[in-house]
């Protein structure tokens, strides 16, 4: 039964010895709803969500599925989002195929309105937003918004991750700060401009002034004139909280043909193989963030294999890794509560939810705690201490663009050492 | 500000205005002659920039092959275009052309982008016709791309300005835009003119989608930000007015990339919307451009 079983560890054990002592006589397949984009500027993200949970459903199915009930993935396109896509789509598969559950990768520009689709058809309603208007729009009504859950810590940690990243590493040997300046470019969206804002608000705890405080347009990839900012002032590091990878690809090709002497950090984008084929040489030496993504670890390694098996050597897993932890999350706290449950039965969605409050799990993206506060996931180090309560804020290096980004932070996951940007003179 | 400063802003707005030019001839040249706004440009770009990338990456074929793939692919599709929709249409009544072309050509630019997506996918590649490296003069950086854009505009810009003025073929395009009904009362076979605005411009389109994606990337919707431009400086030129669009072209990038740099990068985009406006006020024929006529 666990033949299939090769990534979620533990994870499928325990589906697995469920069912083993579940008596199913209900084999009809559950429907799982999943609104994506899967056409448009974040396509690129879409398609490795898609592929997380096609794996996912693929192990889940080989353990038994969920109290003997198989699986079944069911898409529905976002193309550009906004919250009347968004809601539309996610409707649509709730009145088509009666999901019990819309495991979500990310949406932008939704006003967090998933989590009233939810509501109103009292379905499970995980995502990837990463967005903390989650944990402010749970807090106006938890009972409405009871089975609204964000797989993964909202986009502020960022702010006081990164700076307490730097800080630390400008007390090291490695790199001497030239001055305490830091230069912030988000784009004109709420997950880059809450990121901005937290460092903005406090940067001055941590030692560090702000130089530049630049809003691009979103999508954007003629850097110029804020490069032309950039040289006439240059800080000691360079914050880009806009996350597109080609875009972020563009501004190294575009900074090296000038580089000054500054880090240059950058959001989420660089996590995606398209920004080291788009980049090719000139991302070497860029530091990036990510509160959510597959750890370069033993424990994700079979997980990590069998998706570049099944989707291609250049397949994301790291963005795939978060609709495969959610979907399993979600499966074993569907067979700890004793179903699925279905839209509007409010009673046996509850319990689902409940067991998804209650269950600490680790996937191959590290821990998974819901923070009671906000249903969003706990961060570590920055929101809690214990590694084994929250997720990693983890810090990666592109040190050779041909390979994979190494792992330079926190210490306790980290596998190599940070190395000075190529660019520094 | 230093000298390096401004050169780095006039070099990105010179830049970025080469891509407009190219992007707004082949959309001017095509209303100038026909009154066809064809709302399929966009995709036409796209498809250049993917023909390109698949004859040098996929065939393995080298990199002039791929442009010479670009500019074939965009003159095989606007062909196929007045084969296919625009003849068809023209067969109609004349007074509707104009608006039944553009919900033809909404069609099939929606169409081809999801074509697109279906065969290559939602992930952005790289353009392999793109050429790294910074030509450094004194403290003056310009990355080779950039120098390649602006040359290989300047050149078309050149050729079709000899193409429309010099040549026969020329005249008979002048003569349908000035007047179509005129012309062929004195002989222009003008469908054939029509065929041949529409090859021309999706070979401009070929080879605006290679220069786009050789800053940026490969993408399915990369056409729809140049082709919004071009919209933008087609207004302000004057519709089909050719000259006037390169002009409002370059001078608008400029602007734009000046008024980033100044107030910031998000006020660029709203900048030229707002001279839109200005525009259509004070001057609802463009800045170049006469009521009720269309010259190139």
């Amino acid at each position: 039964m666990l033949q299939g079983v090769i990534g979620a560890g533990a994870a499928g054990t325990l589906l697995a010895n469920i069912n083993s002592t579940a008596r199913a006589q209900d084999t009809t397949p559950i429907p799982v709803g999943s609104a994506l984009p899967m056409s448009g500027f974040a396509a690129a993200d879409g398609i490795e969500f898609k592929n997380g949970l096609d794996l996912a459903a693929e192990e889940i199915n080989a353990a038994g599925g969920i109290l003997g009930r198989p699986i079944e993935i069911h898409v529905e396109d976002t193309k550009e989002m906004g919250a009347d896509i968004v809601s539309q789509a996610m409707q649509r598969l709730i009145d088509r195929f009666s999901t019990p559950v819309l495991m979500n990768g990310y949406n932008v520009g939704t006003n967090m309105i998933e989590m009233d689709i939810a509501a109103d058809n009292d379905v499970i309603m995980m995502h990837y937003n990463t967005l903390i208007s989650h944990n402010e729009k749970f807090k106006t009504d938890p009972d409405r918004y009871y089975g609204c859950f964000q797989g993964d810590p909202p986009e502020y940690w960022y702010g006081p991750g990164c700076l307490n990243f730097l800080k630390t590493l400008s007390e090291g040997d490695k790199w001497k700060a030239p001055n305490k300046k830091i230069a912030i470019i988000p784009s004109a969206n709420e997950y880059s401009i809450v990121i901005a804002n937290a460092i903005r608000d406090k940067a001055t705890e941590y030692g560090f002034e702000i130089s530049l405080f630049e809003t691009v347009p979103f999508p954007t990839n003629q850097w110029g004139p804020t490069l032309a900012k950039l040289r006439q002032d240059p800080p000691a590091a360079i914050i880009v909280t806009h996350f597109l990878p080609q875009d972020l690809a563009q501004f190294m090709v575009q900074f090296l043909a000038q580089p000054i002497n500054s880090l240059v950090y950058m959001q989420y984008g660089p996590s995606l193989p398209a920004f080291r084929e788009i980049g090719g040489e000139a991302v070497n030496g860029v530091i990036y963030s990510t509160v959510v993504g597959c750890l370069p670890d033993d424990f994700s390694k079979p997980f990590r294999e069998a998706y570049r098996a099944k989707f291609g050597p250049n397949s994301a897993y790291i963005t795939g890794s978060q609709t495969y932890d959610g979907l399993w999350m979600w499966a074993i706290a569907a067979a700890i509560a004793g179903g699925p449950s279905e839209p509007f039965n409010k009673e046996q969605t509850q319990k689902v939810a409940a067991a998804l409050r209650r269950n600490v799990y680790r996937g191959v993206n590290g821990t998974y705690r819901a923070d009671p506060a906000g249903q969003s996931t706990y961060c570590y180090p920055t929101q809690v201490a214990d590694p084994s309560l929250g997720m990693p804020h983890q810090f990666l290096q592109h040190q050779d663009y041909k390979t994979d980004p190494k792992l330079i932070a926190p210490a306790l996951y980290a596998t190599d050492s940070f190395v000075l940007p190529p660019w520094f003179k | 500000m230093t000298l390096d400063i401004l050169m780095s802003i006039l070099v990105a707005g010179i830049t970025t205005g080469a891509l407009y030019a190219l992007a707004t001839v082949g959309l001017s040249l095509v209303w100038g002659s026909m009154g066809m706004l064809n709302m399929a440009h966009a995709a036409m770009l796209t498809m250049g920039g993917y023909a390109a990338f698949t004859v040098s990456s996929a065939l393995g074929l080298p990199v002039i092959a791929g442009f010479a793939g670009a500019i074939v692919i965009g003159m095989i599709g606007g062909s196929l275009l007045y084969m296919l929709i625009v003849r068809n249409l023209l067969k109609n009544d004349k007074s509707t052309f104009e608006s039944n072309v553009m919900i033809a050509t909404v069609g099939i630019g929606i169409a081809l982008e999801n074509a697109i997506l279906m065969i290559y996918g939602g992930q952005p590649l790289k353009q392999p016709l793109s050429i790294p490296g910074t030509l450094m003069l004194g403290p003056l950086a310009l990355p080779y791309q950039n120098i390649v854009i602006i040359l290989t505009v300047v050149v078309l810009m050149a050729f079709i300005a000899l193409l429309l003025n010099r040549t026969r073929m020329g005249r008979a395009i002048r003569a349908t835009a000035q007047n179509r009904d005129a012309a062929q009362l004195m002989g222009v076979a003008v469908n054939r003119v029509y065929f041949q605005v529409l090859v021309l411009s999706g070979g401009l389109a070929g080879i605006c989608g290679v220069m786009v994606s050789s800053i940026t990337q490969l993408s399915p919707p990369l056409g729809n930000d140049p082709m919004l431009k071009a919209f933008i400086m087609c207004v302000v030129a004057g519709l089909g007015n050719l000259p006037g669009a390169v002009a409002a072209a370059f001078g608008l990038a400029l602007l734009e990339a000046f008024i980033q740099y100044a107030a910031g990068a998000r006020w660029g985009f709203p900048s030229l919307l707002f001279v839109v406006i200005a525009v259509l006020i004070w001057r609802p024929s463009g800045l170049f451009g006469r009521a009720q006529i269309r010259r190139l």
